[in-house]
Order: structure tokens, then C-alpha cells, then sequence
């Protein structure tokens, strides 16, 4: 029997279409997104420390070029990944062993209003030094 | 009651031929559900459309499909519903299975794992005569427990699940990994565990939950429990099972103190 | 489908765990991570002199030396939930487990060499 079946990749870019899917399908799939933003991110800090053994001169360097609004810019945008992946984290280490399963949308919605609170804050500092 | 005109795509494959979307206009009472739609398709349009159906009323589950791209029962949604009158209605097989000739899956693995947590079905609200009175407001009719011989339960399983694969569908898990047990299979493995005393058994249950392909695989995306059109709520079964098995690891891992 | 017996190890109970138990350490490191280098410190970021000052406190250095790990493992983890969500075989799966430790090991060790370096 021929069946038709997709490839992987066609089935793996499904995680992230959300088109009418709920809420905790939108978290599932800002989860995964920011988490594998954060991997990168990690590898790519990880490898920024490495200035630090080249001595003083080649750290403050470094600082000066992490002081441009560019880099603020991407600053906020990397508060925002943790947020949503650190808030929604504890949503699914809480309804992963069966607590308030029913109130898993409503959770959502309010840890991410808590967390734009928390980036909107952060975010005018960020800017205001 | 009016007769509509209604436009659909549907989505066709057949063996040897790429997919796509055939158009059609289709004359049916406004009454009707999607179900009735297609059927008017094959009867009056295209008699080569492949599609399930069975008891036109949510007990089978063998229509299941999407309508619009939800993954929806067309017996039990009303043609209203889903036509706005401009957009033709989009109807496409469920995701996540072969597709075998137009809106028919490859359904076999599916009911490989149902049948590894080893029952057969009766839906629960059968426990209850009459099924229910709110539509047929009678005064002196209410639903009373009904009296069930002894041994039923070595042949019944009371069960909201009709089997319909529309959770599996919804499941992001499902899409990339073929083993996955599943909503549905997991959800059977729970109900078949709180129904044994055996410690086999339940082993034999958690394990396969526990397994790499199992519980852990879930990543709390809910859309089972949003889909399923019989409120098997499969979602909180899988957290109830992922409790029972981490308080078990802990127990073993602290000697038994929690 | 492979079963798998409820007594033994239960790599994937355990591998969960340890997602939950790291990940809510992450809030409270991360969290202490985030203030001290970047709302703390003067300017929002610390110089070559600041960074010296800042790990020599032994606290601050078990602190970050904690939350080295936990991110590691926490990412690593994460990555390898990704992959196992594609449906690979047992073999395999026990070959990525192992891949992704050695590469945690040796992320740890990196980081620990660069906190070396800064401190002595």
C-alpha cells in the first residue's frame, strides 16, 4: 500500500504553526523556540569569557562594544527569551505532575503578563544607564 | 430550513498521484452537518473520494478529519458552523497518520497502542439511562444509575474515548516521532492501570508510560485535550500518570521516606 | 514498541527530574546571575578589574560555579529532548545521551578554566 507521508522536516516545522491552535500550543512552541535561542546564546557567551584570558585590554574592549544600543537592543530581546522560557518553565514543571492542569491557559497568560512587567522594567533601565 | 450552496476544498491523494485540493459546489439544506456535505460529494460530484464513516453520531469515531484545519468530527459539526458563506470549507485528513486515498489513514499503529493497554470499548455515559434531558425537558424522566450485572467489567471498559485518532493529530509530538504512544494511547494506559490490583500489570502499564517514547515525550502543548470531542481530557491523564511515576523514582531514590 | 520495565533505572523519569530540579535552580541562579553582573554592577557591566573583584569573593564563585552547571545541563538536556522528540531508536538515543555529557563536561570545564584564569 503507497501511502502519502511527510517528511520530517515538513512534520518538525509543525511545532511551530500555531494557526488555530490554543494557547498551550503557543507555549509549547515559544518554549522550544526560546530555549534553542538560549543554547546558542549560551555557546556564544561562553565563547565572548574567552576575552577574558586575553587580558584587561581586550575585556574592556569588549564592555565598550556590549555598551552600544545595538547590543542593549539585543540585550532586551535576550531578557525576553529568558522571561518567557524561565516563566513558562515553571508552568510546566508545575502542570507536568498533574497540579492545576485545568488552569494551564490561564497560568500562561499570567506569567507572561508578569514577565512583559518584568522586561518593560528591566528594559528602561537597560536603556536608562 | 434553507438550502445552501456551499463551496469545499477538498484534499485528495491516490497512489502514484501527487496531493492536492479538488474545488467543489455542493446544494444541501442548511440543516445539515459536514458530514452530510461530503457524502452529497461522492453521491452527486465524485464518486472516486475515499472518506470513513459509520454511526453519524460521535460513537464510532471513524469520520474523524479536519475541517478548516482543526481537527474536528464532521457528524457532530453543523455545516453552519464552519461556512461563512465566502471561504470555501477546507477538509483534509487527519495529521499525523499515512494518508492511504483521500481523507482515509493508515490507522493500524494507532490501534496497536490502544490495544497495548488492552481493552475494548463502552462509552461511560452508558452507565446511565436515559443519556440525558435537556433537550427533552420531561418532567418525571431523570437519569438513574442503571443496575449492571457482575462480570461486566470483564467485558466492557467504560470509557469516554471513541477512538477517533483526533488527539493524535493535534499533537505536535506525534508529528516527528512515529513511536510516540500518544494522547490516546496514553490515556488508555492510564484508565487500564486504575483499573488492575495486579502489580504486573501496573509494572507492565508504567512501563510503557515511563519508556523513552512514553509520558516524557509530552511537552504540555494541551491540544489533545482541546481537540478531543468526547472530553477524554487526555492531557491530565498524562500529567497524572507523570506524578504517579516521579513520586515512585523519589520514593525509590529516598528509600520509601516520601 | 520497546518496553520498558518499570524497576530499572528509568533514565527518562530521571532525565525529567533533573529538567525540573535544574530549571528551577536556573531561576533563582540566573536571576542572582542577571542583578549582579548587570544591574549591580556599575554601568550595567563589569570591567576587567570588576570581574577579578567579583569572582575572588569565594560565595560569588560557588554561586556561578553552580549555576555553570546547571545551565549546562539544563540546555543539554533541552537539546537532547529535541532530538529524542524525532523518534530515535534506543541505540541511538543512549549514544546521544552520551555525546551531550561529554560535551557538558567539557562546557563545564571551559568555564572553569576561564574562572581559573580570571581569579589567580
Amino acid at each position: 500500500m503507497s501511502t502519502l507521508n511527510y517528511s520530517r522536516t515538513k512534520q518538525a516545522a509543525r511545532w511551530f504553526d500555531i494557526r488555530q491552535r490554543k494557547v498551550g500550543m503557543w507555549a509549547y512552541a515559544l518554549n522550544r523556540i526560546t530555549g534553542i535561542g538560549l543554547v546558542v546564546y549560551l555557546y556564544l557567551h561562553l565563547g565572548v569569557l574567552s576575552m577574558l584570558m586575553r587580558g584587561q585590554s581586550a575585556w574592556d574592549a569588549f564592555v565598550a562594544l556590549a555598551r552600544s544600543p545595538l547590543y542593549l537592543v539585543l540585550d532586551v530581546i535576550l531578557l525576553a527569551g529568558i522571561l518567557i522560557h524561565g516563566l513558562n518553565g515553571l508552568r510546566l514543571a508545575f502542570t507536568g505532575l498533574g497540579f492545576s492542569v485545568g488552569a494551564q491557559k490561564a497560568l500562561f497568560i499570567i506569567l507572561m503578563v508578569i514577565g512583559a512587567i518584568i522586561l518593560l522594567v528591566a528594559g528602561l533601565k537597560i536603556f536608562a544607564v | 430550513m434553507s438550502t445552501l450552496k456551499v463551496s469545499l476544498e477538498i484534499f485528495r491523494y491516490k497512489k502514484g498521484q501527487p496531493a492536492h485540493y479538488d474545488p467543489f459546489t455542493v446544494e444541501i439544506p442548511d440543516n445539515a452537518h459536514v458530514i452530510d456535505v461530503i457524502d452529497t460529494v461522492w453521491a452527486k460530484h465524485d464518486p472516486s473520494l475515499t472518506f470513513r464513516r459509520a454511526c453519524h453520531h460521535s460513537s464510532c469515531g471513524s469520520c474523524a478529519l479536519r475541517i478548516n484545519g482543526v481537527e474536528k468530527l464532521p457528524c457532530i459539526t453543523r455545516l453552519t458552523d464552519v461556512w461563512n458563506g465566502i471561504k470555501p470549507i477546507r477538509i483534509e485528513p487527519l495529521r499525523n497518520f499515512p494518508v492511504v486515498s483521500d481523507l482515509v489513514v493508515e490507522v493500524g499503529d494507532f490501534f496497536e497502542r490502544m490495544s497495548a493497554a488492552g481493552m475494548t470499548i463502552t462509552c461511560e455515559a452508558e452507565g446511565f439511562l436515559p443519556l440525558t434531558v435537556d433537550t427533552f425537558a420531561v418532567a418525571d424522566v431523570l437519569p438513574r444509575a442503571v443496575e449492571l450485572p457482575d462480570n461486566l467489567a470483564l467485558f466492557n471498559r467504560f470509557e469516554q474515548c471513541i477512538e477517533c485518532g483526533i488527539c493524535m493529530s493535534a499533537c505536535p509530538t506525534m508529528a516527528t516521532d512515529s513511536k510516540f504512544i500518544g494522547p490516546a494511547g496514553l490515556a488508555a494506559i492510564y484508565q487500564a492501570r486504575h483499573k488492575t490490583d495486579d502489580p504486573a500489570r501496573v509494572k507492565h502499564l508504567l512501563g510503557l508510560a515511563d519508556g523513552e517514547h512514553g509520558v516524557w515525550r509530552c511537552h504540555s502543548a494541551f491540544e489533545c485535550t482541546e481537540a478531543c470531542p468526547q472530553a477524554v481530557d487526555p492531557a491530565s491523564k498524562i500529567m497524572a500518570l507523570r506524578r504517579e511515576l516521579t513520586l515512585r523514582r523519589l520514593r525509590k531514590m529516598f528509600g520509601l521516606r516520601i | 514498541m520497546s518496553v520498558n520495565t518499570f524497576d530499572q533505572e528509568s533514565r527518562p523519569t530521571v532525565a525529567w527530574l533533573w529538567q525540573v530540579v535544574t530549571g528551577v535552580g536556573l531561576v533563582v541562579l540566573l536571576g542572582l546571575h542577571m542583578i549582579a553582573n548587570h544591574f549591580i554592577a556599575k554601568g550595567g557591566l563589569r570591567d576587567y578589574a570588576a570581574v577579578v573583584a567579583y569572582l575572588r569573593n569565594p560565595i560569588i564563585l560557588v554561586l556561578e560555579i553552580l549555576f555553570l552547571v546547571c545551565v549546562t545541563t539544563h540546555a543539554l538536556l533541552g537539546v537532547r529532548a529535541i532530538f529524542l522528540d524525532f523518534g530515535v531508536s534506543d541505540r541511538i538515543e543512549r549514544m546521544l545521551t552520551q555525546v551531550l555529557k561529554w560535551i557538558g563536561v567539557l562546557t563545564v570545564v571551559y568555564g572553569l578554566v576561564i574562572m581559573w584564569f580570571v581569579i589567580r
